[in-house]
């Protein structure tokens, strides 16, 4: 997204603003940039709309009741695929000096949104302080989000959003100052690209929160698909917020109502999932001694077994995954060994999941279910983590 | 005859006691500087952990992840690294001071003194070298070893442990060379070793890469690739998946 600081442009900009709304863009191309001023055009007919976009404004805006405010991109962001520090600061600024009273955030590829999903962001950012997009994905897409990020934020946050990184956001402006404040901690120095977790800051805030199904969506990919840089650079965010929140979630208490689970259609051919596989195997036996520091026998044990087993009946546990997750955050904090490696050596185990994942998902357990039965698993296991948290030299088997 | 053997034995016991007497002042100035220098230090960094943890001044530091210090902080917290390093600040201090009363109560044209002070200065810096050395050859190997897994290499291991014993053997050769011991034969040796450690890890991972580089070469080449050559494997993806 737009990872810079923003120079913003008010000779454009209106005095005043009517409805209050603030429609922020991340950088397009010209035909995705006029899709979707098209589509905005279409979900707020007749209404003044406040836009914000780092691309060229049309001239012909005028007779628009969108209300274009160009800022400048002085940096351009390295991970534009998701919502960086920079975005939300841009647009907390853009929404205070146009007095808007919500936001919008719309990622990548916001062209393919549907008017009809935009005005429903719209529309639940007036009410609640921070609306999520709810996507709805293929059983092979977004398989961290339903591996750890979801899981975790879920058990220690007690939040509902199935895509705490969503890219299609809903602020009050509260919120969004909140965010603000944040954002401007990492742009401060010079962190422009940094992650934010808006809904572990709604949460800990105890502000509102929602979640508007978001259908069809194409979501961007990372420009480079290393699967080791991109888990190590997520997990990294996030387990340092686990860490700055320990004090609220700690506390936090009660599990989510079970969400409606969508069947997606089974995969409809085995997916191949021996390179992933061969990958947990050779780590099995290169990096246990590393492993050993970090995860207690009971894990170490599971994970044997789990070598063993034969590619047709590879099923990692979700008791063990979820055990092994937390475990990796506490080394995370307690700096068991150096962060870089104890992230490198987290990959070869989220590949096993996803094998598992896969696994069971093609024998015909319904995606969804699967993952529900996973974040309910991180729910159990909470105390397990909060034990450890707080008396980390405790006996553990 | 008796007499001459008896002079010349208590002039020697003589002498000894002597130097034994100017030196044990200054061995008591320098063991005093630094047990009392090391207490002051432990006292200081018991107090200066007191006053940080009731400031909090980890949460503090948690709330804003920007600071390099907590990168750096060992295994606890940052308030724990700043109170190992006053104390260890304040026992090298209590050395240094020990060092120079030793220095100064010990006479100065002695030939032990001038060889002692510069080879003990010599051997800290080895000992530190040796520290260093060792610190970053398991970080290193471990590096190496990760990368090699996750790129799903499957001499992870021998590499890692070559790159181990590459600056194992490194930091030998040069901690031998700071206490300047064995001279020539020590950069022989490590020349040898260094070299046949090289060339080990080129072969083998030359040989075991071939597959790799040859299958690189052929993407990478305009021509196509030859459909009757046995090794080759066409590039097929294996999976589809979208991580994110």
């Amino acid at each position: 997204m737009a990872s810079a600081q923003t120079n913003i442009d008010l000779a454009s900009a209106p005095a005043t603003g009517t409805t209050g709304l603030l429609v922020s863009l991340v950088p397009l191309s010209q035909e995705a940039f006029d899709a979707t001023l098209t589509n905005l055009a279409l979900a707020f007919p007749g209404e003044t709309v406040f836009v914000a976009t780092p691309d060229a404004a049309p001239q012909s805006s005028s007779g628009s009741p969108l209300r274009l405010l160009p800022y400048t991109v002085t940096t351009v962001s390295a991970s534009p695929w998701v919502l960086t520090a920079a975005d939300y600061l841009n647009t907390f600024k853009l929404a205070q000096e146009n007095h808007a009273t919500a936001c919008v955030l719309l990622g990548a590829e916001a062209q393919s949104l549907h008017p009809e999903s935009i005005r429903a962001l719209a529309k639940s950012a007036l009410l609640c302080d921070l609306t999520l997009a709810h996507y709805d994905l293929g059983p092979r897409e977004g398989l961290v989000n339903s591996a750890m990020l979801y899981p975790v934020t879920r058990a220690l946050f007690g939040t509902r959003p199935r895509y705490p990184l969503a890219i299609d956001l809903g602020l009050s402006l509260r919120m969004a100052e909140r965010l603000a404040t944040v954002a401007q901690r990492f742009t401060a120095a010079g962190q422009s690209d940094a992650l934010l977790w808006p809904l572990n800051e709604a949460a800990t805030a105890n502000y509102t929160t929602a979640e508007i199904p978001i259908s069809p969506r194409i979501l961007p990919q990372p420009v480079t698909p290393d699967v080791n840089t991109l888990l190590a650079e997520i997990a990294t965010s996030l387990f340092t917020d686990i860490d700055a929140k320990a004090s609220f979630w700690q506390r936090a208490r009660g599990t989510q109502p079970t969400q409606l689970i969508t069947q997606t259609a089974p995969i409809a051919e085995p997916p191949d999932i021996a390179p992933m596989l061969d990958a947990f195997r050779l780590a099995y036996t290169n990096l246990h001694e590393i492993w050993s520091l970090v995860l207690p026998p009971n894990s170490l044990l599971g994970l044997k077994k789990l070598s063993l087993m034969s590619p047709e009946t590879f099923r990692m546990p979700d008791n063990l995954w979820a055990r092994i997750v937390y475990d990796f955050i506490l080394a995370f904090r307690l700096r068991t060994i150096n962060r870089g490696h104890l992230l490198g050596a987290l990959t070869p185990l989220y590949l096993a999941w996803v094998a598992s994942h896969l696994t069971l998902i093609s024998s015909g357990t319904a995606p969804e279910k699967h993952i529900q039965d996973v974040a309910a698993a991180f729910e159990a296991d909470k105390p397990y983590l909060v034990s450890r948290w707080r008396w980390p030299d405790r006996f553990n088997p | 005859m008796w007499q001459q053997v008896e002079l010349a034995l208590s002039q020697s016991a003589h002498r000894v006691l002597v130097k034994l007497a100017s030196f044990l002042p200054g061995l008591l100035a320098l063991l005093l500087a630094v047990i009392v220098l090391t207490a002051i230090g432990a006292g200081l960094a018991a107090l200066l952990r007191r006053t940080l943890i009731a400031a909090k001044f980890d949460e503090r530091l948690a709330r804003n992840p920007i600071g390099p210090i907590s990168d750096w902080s060992p295994a606890n917290s940052p308030t724990a690294l700043i109170a190992r390093v006053v104390f260890w600040a304040c026992f090298l201090l209590g050395c240094f001071i020990g060092i120079s009363a030793f220095d100064s109560a010990y006479p100065g044209d002695s030939q032990i003194f001038n060889i002692i002070i510069p080879y003990l200065t010599h051997s800290i810096g080895a000992v530190l070298l040796l520290i260093a050395g060792t610190v970053i050859a398991r970080f290193l190997e471990r590096s190496v070893l990760i990368g090699a897994v996750n790129a799903k290499l499957q001499y992870a291991r021998f590499l890692s442990l070559g790159i181990k014993w590459l600056v194992l053997v490194l930091t030998a050769a040069m901690v031998l060379d700071h206490l300047q011991i064995g001279g020539a034969v020590v950069e022989l040796a490590f020349g040898i070793l260094f070299g046949g450690i090289v060339l080990t890890l080129a072969l083998a991972v030359g040989l075991g890469s071939r597959d790799i580089v040859s299958r690189s070469l052929e993407r990478t080449a305009t021509f196509d690739p030859i459909p009757g050559d046995p090794e080759y494997k066409a590039h097929v993806p294996t999976e589809n998946l979208r991580h994110f």
